[in-house]
This record gives structure tokens, sequence and C-alpha cells, in this order.
């Protein structure tokens, strides 16, 4: 099967399920903010194909993971920095997850009105054509949030992954590790090459 | 009503509060001091970590609580009120002002000659970076020459930032480090080193200075007493003379307690805001324009910088993160030729990450997912990103004011502050040439190493502000002489920021000390 054809096959799927069911769903769990162990199968599947190959199963994993944890832990109404130049005094909002019950159930509907028992019993072309599918349809999502913002947990989850530690290591082929405290001998080498075991891209 | 009396009543718990108490204990070890905050004491070190973590992945605020709800005020530019002050936030950055923003009016005929040498100044500069645990490296112009090395050696240079001065260099402009108040060794004032987190502006490990270390030592000492939580609204005058008899205060945690000082010496040490604001404030039938403001100069010449800055994509690797905050700095330009176009300015350069994030969409609009994405982000790695940004010196209008807002009140319904910043004509006059400079300053630093330089944009405020009690030995035109003390009340000192003149081209913090320290020898003897 073609690209071309892949992406309108899972387009037809995508439509199969109805806009309304996604925003039944999202009304139902509006404060969701634990994912189930079926949301976490179903952010594995995805991570196989949103996330980099250069990944073992268990970082990609580990991935998801830390995603759940933020869900889990965000916290509506915390303070947010006050900021330097236009100070004033906000809170964080609802959390930004209410939809993604709807959202990961709408990539296991797709996967099952092609036939397959899960998301994650398709093989990649077909399941990262869903996921395409899914970030284009109802809603065209475009931008990669370096915080979750719920427009689309996948777009999300891949957010805090890429935006995170361990991506940018990824992309500067370099442990940077920017969010951890270092010290400063050895700051004046360039970073150790990333991933340091054998196999990676 | 509970009424406490000391020798010294300090009013406020920010960065200058800390350092004269710090300096009166040592001077005179049997004064009573009673620092009087209006904000919460945030000494939970050991929650640092965690509220790092939770702003790095939230945005939360790292400093919980470090606020007073209704104690804000129109145009400020930090409303951070805790015992710490700004300084709990700040990066630690410890630049020194130069000779020329003591003697502007003498060498340029601009704005007004500071009431004190620049030999005398820098002597406390010395003192200020002892206290504060500065590290830094001597810059190679002879007109910064100092008199005391650094107390620490200079942070190391990370690999970034070893090819932006490579880079920077290479315009002829020559550029060292930035000194900054961060242990560059163990133990330095009892504080961790470095352990380069990457998150200056909440420190985990103690490295950077934070005034709640300082008052944490006192405390400990017994040197002072600390009342938090505590806003002093007014200043009384003693019935038979002009000095300040006492200082009115409500507590602010919902008790509706009151509570009085009564001292010998009273410190205003509240910043550029609320110095001035309380003395507006405290206005009666014999200084009915504010208490010290005989002059009408309390809450004038509200005074700060201006920037312009842009990003440079150059032929560099960079790679984003290691220590962003720690920067490069030339002080060429602090100086200026005379009879030539006035414009004088620090020049500085940071890592950066911008247009190198990761991206859902291609340029043409595809969705990019796992390798594509990857593929496509370190397209956009290959060469790096210097920030670049020059603060350069205005000076501040008479009218350039804070002023008491006829609608905005407290909880207390006293009148909050406005501040609204306004440049002198000169100033004026002068910005579009000195944009033009710093456009051909940054377009020079780009070309001379392949680079391209992105849009310059200006700041919207002024920063590191100050002033609104200026210093001066003439009582017709300054609220203050050189030691901060009130030329209308001989027992009443204003300190720090407040009192500046003028506001220089670089980080404030270090002179709002100097000259807070250089107070404090004053308060010793009086």
């Amino acid at each position: 099967m073609t690209r071309r054809l892949l992406l309108r096959w899972a387009a037809a799927l995508v439509a199969a399920w109805p806009l309304s069911s996604i925003k039944a769903l999202a009304l139902g769990r509006s404060q969701a903010t634990v994912l189930t162990s079926g949301h976490l199968a179903t952010l594995r599947a995805v991570a196989d194909v949103a996330l980099p190959s250069a990944l073992t199963t268990e970082e990609r994993g580990e991935a998801v993971t830390q995603f759940a944890e933020w869900v889990a832990n965000y916290r509506e109404g915390a303070e947010i920095g006050p900021g330097y130049g236009s100070p004033r005094l906000r809170t964080t909002g609802p959390p930004p997850t209410a939809t993604y019950p709807a959202q990961l159930a709408a990539l296991e509907a797709a996967a099952r009105a092609g036939g397959a028992e899960s998301l994650a019993a398709l093989a990649a072309a077909p399941r990262r054509a869903i996921v395409e599918a899914l970030l284009t349809t109802p809603q065209r999502v475009t931008q990669l949030p370096a915080r979750p913002s719920g427009v689309h947990v996948v777009a999300d989850f891949m957010g805090h992954f890429f935006h995170g530690p361990v991506g940018y290591n990824l992309a500067y082929r370099a442990a940077i590790n920017r969010e951890d405290c270092r010290g400063l001998a050895g700051s004046e080498s360039a970073p150790a090459p990333w991933p340091a075991r054998q196999g990676g891209r | 009503m509970a009424v406490h009396e000391s020798d010294v009543c300090i009013i406020g718990g920010g960065i200058t509060a800390a350092m004269v108490a710090e300096k009166l204990a040592t001077l005179r070890p049997n004064l009573s001091m009673i620092v009087v905050e209006a904000g919460k004491s945030l000494f939970d070190v050991e929650n640092r970590a965690d509220y790092r973590k939770r702003s790095l992945d939230y945005g939360e605020n790292q400093w919980p609580g470090d606020y007073v709800a209704d104690q804000s005020a129109d145009g400020i530019i930090s409303r951070t009120m805790a015992v710490g002050g700004s300084a709990l936030h700040w990066g630690g950055v410890c630049n020194r002002f130069s000779e020329e923003d003591t003697r502007l009016k003498s060498m340029y005929g601009l704005a007004v000659d500071w009431p004190i040498t620049w030999t005398e100044l820098e002597k406390y500069y010395c003192e200020a970076e002892r206290r504060l645990g500065v590290s830094g490296e001597p810059g190679p112009l002879k007109e910064d020459a100092r008199s005391e090395p650094y107390p620490m050696a200079p942070m190391n240079m990370s690999f970034n930032l070893i090819q932006l001065k490579a880079w920077a260099d290479k315009s002829g402009t020559p550029f060292w480090t930035t000194p900054q108040a961060k242990n560059t060794v163990n133990g330095y004032g009892g504080r961790s080193i470095c352990l380069r987190c990457n998150t200056c502006e909440i420190c985990p490990t103690g490295a950077r200075y934070s005034p709640d270390y300082t008052f944490k030592q006192l405390l400990a000492a017994k040197r002072i007493q600390l009342h938090d939580n505590t806003l002093v609204r007014k200043l009384d005058l003693d019935e038979r003379s002009s000095r300040i008899a006492v200082a009115h205060a409500a507590k602010q945690d919902g008790t509706g307690g009151t509570d009085e000082y009564r001292a010998r010496i009273f410190v205003l040490a509240s910043g550029y805001t609320w110095s001035p604001h309380l003395l507006l404030l405290s206005a009666n039938s014999r200084f009915p324009t504010g208490l010290a403001n005989r002059s009408d100069h309390v809450g004038r010449y509200m005074t700060g910088h201006l920037a312009y800055q842009t990003t440079v994509d150059a032929d560099l690797k960079i790679y984003p993160g290691m220590n962003e905050q720690h920067s490069l700095i030339s002080r060429k330009y602090f100086r200026c030729a005379p009879n030539t176009p006035y414009v004088r300015h620090d020049l500085r350069v940071w890592e950066n990450g911008g247009g190198r994030t990761p991206r859902l969409r291609a340029a043409d609009g595809s969705l990019l997912l796992g390798d594509a994405l990857l593929d496509d982000w370190r397209t956009r790695t290959t060469r790096g990103t210097a920030r670049v940004r020059g603060y350069f010196d205005v000076h501040p209008d008479p009218d350039s004011r804070l002023t008491l807002s006829p609608t905005a009140k407290n909880r207390w319904g006293d009148p909050l502050p406005v501040v609204r910043h306004k440049i002198d004509s000169a100033s004026e006059a002068r910005q579009a040439a000195t944009r033009i400079h710093l456009e051909q300053v940054f377009a020079t630093m780009a070309t001379a190493n392949d680079g391209r330089m992105g849009n310059v944009s200006g700041l919207s405020y002024q920063d590191h502000p100050a002033g609104g009690c200026r210093m001066g030995a003439d009582p017709a035109t300054s609220v203050v002489d050189s030691h901060g003390r009130a030329h209308d009340h001989e027992n009443l000192f204003v300190v720090g920021s407040p009192t500046l003149p003028t506001g220089g081209c670089t980080n404030g913090t270090l002179t709002f000390v100097a000259l807070a320290l250089r107070s404090a020898d004053a308060i010793a003897r009086a």
C-alpha cells in the first residue's frame, strides 16, 4: 500500500469515528488527570511511530511513563511565575488533559475499524497513518507545544518528549542533560556523545 | 497593638536590607536591629529542588507565595515581595557601573554628577563583591582597573561560551565573562559550589547568592529580629523635631494586628518603588507633600536603562542548555569620547536555542513524526544562535515619577504607587542615533563570522529600575545625601536603588549594594 493510499485509508477510518463521540467522551471526562492502563498501552503504540527509532522499547516506555506522571501531577490553580517586565499574578488553568481519553479512544477505534484488534496490533505504516490522520482531522494540529496544551494528546506527548532533555540530547547527539545539575568541571568541553550505547542512530 | 523598640529599624527585607544588617552587626555588635518585611519568609531551602522541578515541568512559580496580592503597583517590573526581595529571583550578575556614570555632568554636560567619587565607590564595590561572593575575571580595559581581585576565580566558560567568545572577538570588540554572585569554590559564605543546574532564578544548591541566607545567618546568631508579614504603612515624626519617631505597621497575616516600631534610626530599604511610596504616604501637616520631600524630589527622577537586542545565526556549534545564564560582556562602550555623539552601553552575549526547537510540521506543512521530526530538527542544529543585547544609558526627566494612585488601594485603604518612566529630552533626542549605533555594532558582530542578524527589538520598560529618592549634595535638588541620609530627617536613611540619580547602562544590583554598604558606615556612626 502506498503512503497516499494509507493516508486515505486512515482518514476514512477516522471519519468513521464521529466527532460527536469524541465530544461526548471529552465532556464525560473533563477533569481526567489519570491515564488508565489502556490509555498507556495506546500511548506506547503511538510512541513506536511518533518517537525516534533510536530509542529502545524501554526508553519509549519511559517516555510514556513520564508523560503520564506529568498528567497525573498537574495542579489546577497553582501560581505561575509572575514574570519580569509586565508582572501579573496568574494561576494554571484546568488540566489540559480533558480531551485525552477521547482522542486515545479515537486512535483505537480507527485501528479497530481497519480490522485490527488494537492500534498496537497494526504494523508501523498503518499505525503512523492513523496517527497522522488524527492530527489532521477534525483539526489540523500544527504546534509541538513545549508543555502539554490540550490541543491533541499525540502532539502533547511528542512535545513533552522532544522538548525535554532526552529530546535535546538526541537532536544534538550529545549528553547535554540540560535539566541536570552537572557541576562545572568539564563544561568547557563539548558534551559526551549521546546515546552512549552502540547502535544509536 | 504591639510596640517594638530597637536601635535600628530596617524597613524592607531585600538584598540591601540584608547587607546593611550584616554590616551593622559587625560594626556595632551591640546594636539592636529589627527588620520589618511586608512579605513572607521563604526559608524552605529543602523544597527548592521541588520548586525548580515544578517550574521546569509546569511553569509554576519557583518561589510560591513571594508576593502580597493587594500590594502591587502600576508600572513596576517585578512584584516580588518577600524576605529576600527581587534578589530571590535574580541571575546573580554583578557588573559594576563605570566612572562615567558618576560624572555625567562634568564629562558630558548631561544629567547630573553623583555626590561620590569613583575611587570611593570602587572601594565599596570591592566590599559588595566580598559580601555577596562574586566570581569573576578582571577585564582588559585600563579604565576598569580594580583595587582588589575578585573574591573567587571566574566561572569556567562552557563549551558554548568558548565558541561564542571566539566568534564575538572576531568583531574586534573584546569580550570576557560576566562576574556573578555564584560560588566557584565550595564553602564561600557557607554556600555550595555552583553545580550548573541552568536555573539560576531558583538555585537549588545555594551557589548563587540569595539574601535569605544572610537573614538566616543573622537570625541564627541572634543579631536581628525579623518581623515578616508586616507592612509598614506610615512613618510619624517626633513632636518637637523632624526626627522619625515611629513606624506604624499592620500585620498581613489576617489577624488585623497592628505594630509600632520605635527606633533611634530608621533605614528605608524597600527598593525603588516602596521607599518613595512610604515617604509619600507619610505626609503630615509639617511635611504636606510627604516626608523627606521639602525638595519635592521624592518619587521623581525614576530611572533605569533601556536595551536593544537581537539574535545572530552563525557558524557555531552550540549545545543549548550547557549554562544558559552565564554570558560574555564587553565594557568597551561604557566609554564615549567627549565631543562625539553620546552613546554608552554594555554589550552582552549568551547562548540561545531560539529558532532551533523541534517542530511538528515541516516548512511544506507535512507532518513530522519520529525520525522525520528528528532529522528535520537536526538540519537546524548544524549552526548556532547567539543572543546579543546592549543596555544603553538614558537619563530621567524630573517628571519620571512615582505617584500615589487616585483609585488603586490596598486592603488598608492606602493608595498604591503608579510608576511612569520618562526619559529627559536629551536622551529622547539621541534615541534614533543610539539605535543605529547598536544595530551597527550587532551587524559588525554578525558579519565577522558569516552570521545572519535577526530583527532588532527594544525593551518596552526600563530595566534595573532605580531612583525616586536621589542622592545629592544640594537639599534643594535631592532627597538624601551621598550616604543616604535624608536631608530633612537626621535619623532616616534611604539605602540602595532609590538613591541613584541615574541608572547606568548595566545591571544595577551590585551598585545598589555598594551604596547601601557605604550607608551602613554612616549609620554605624550615627
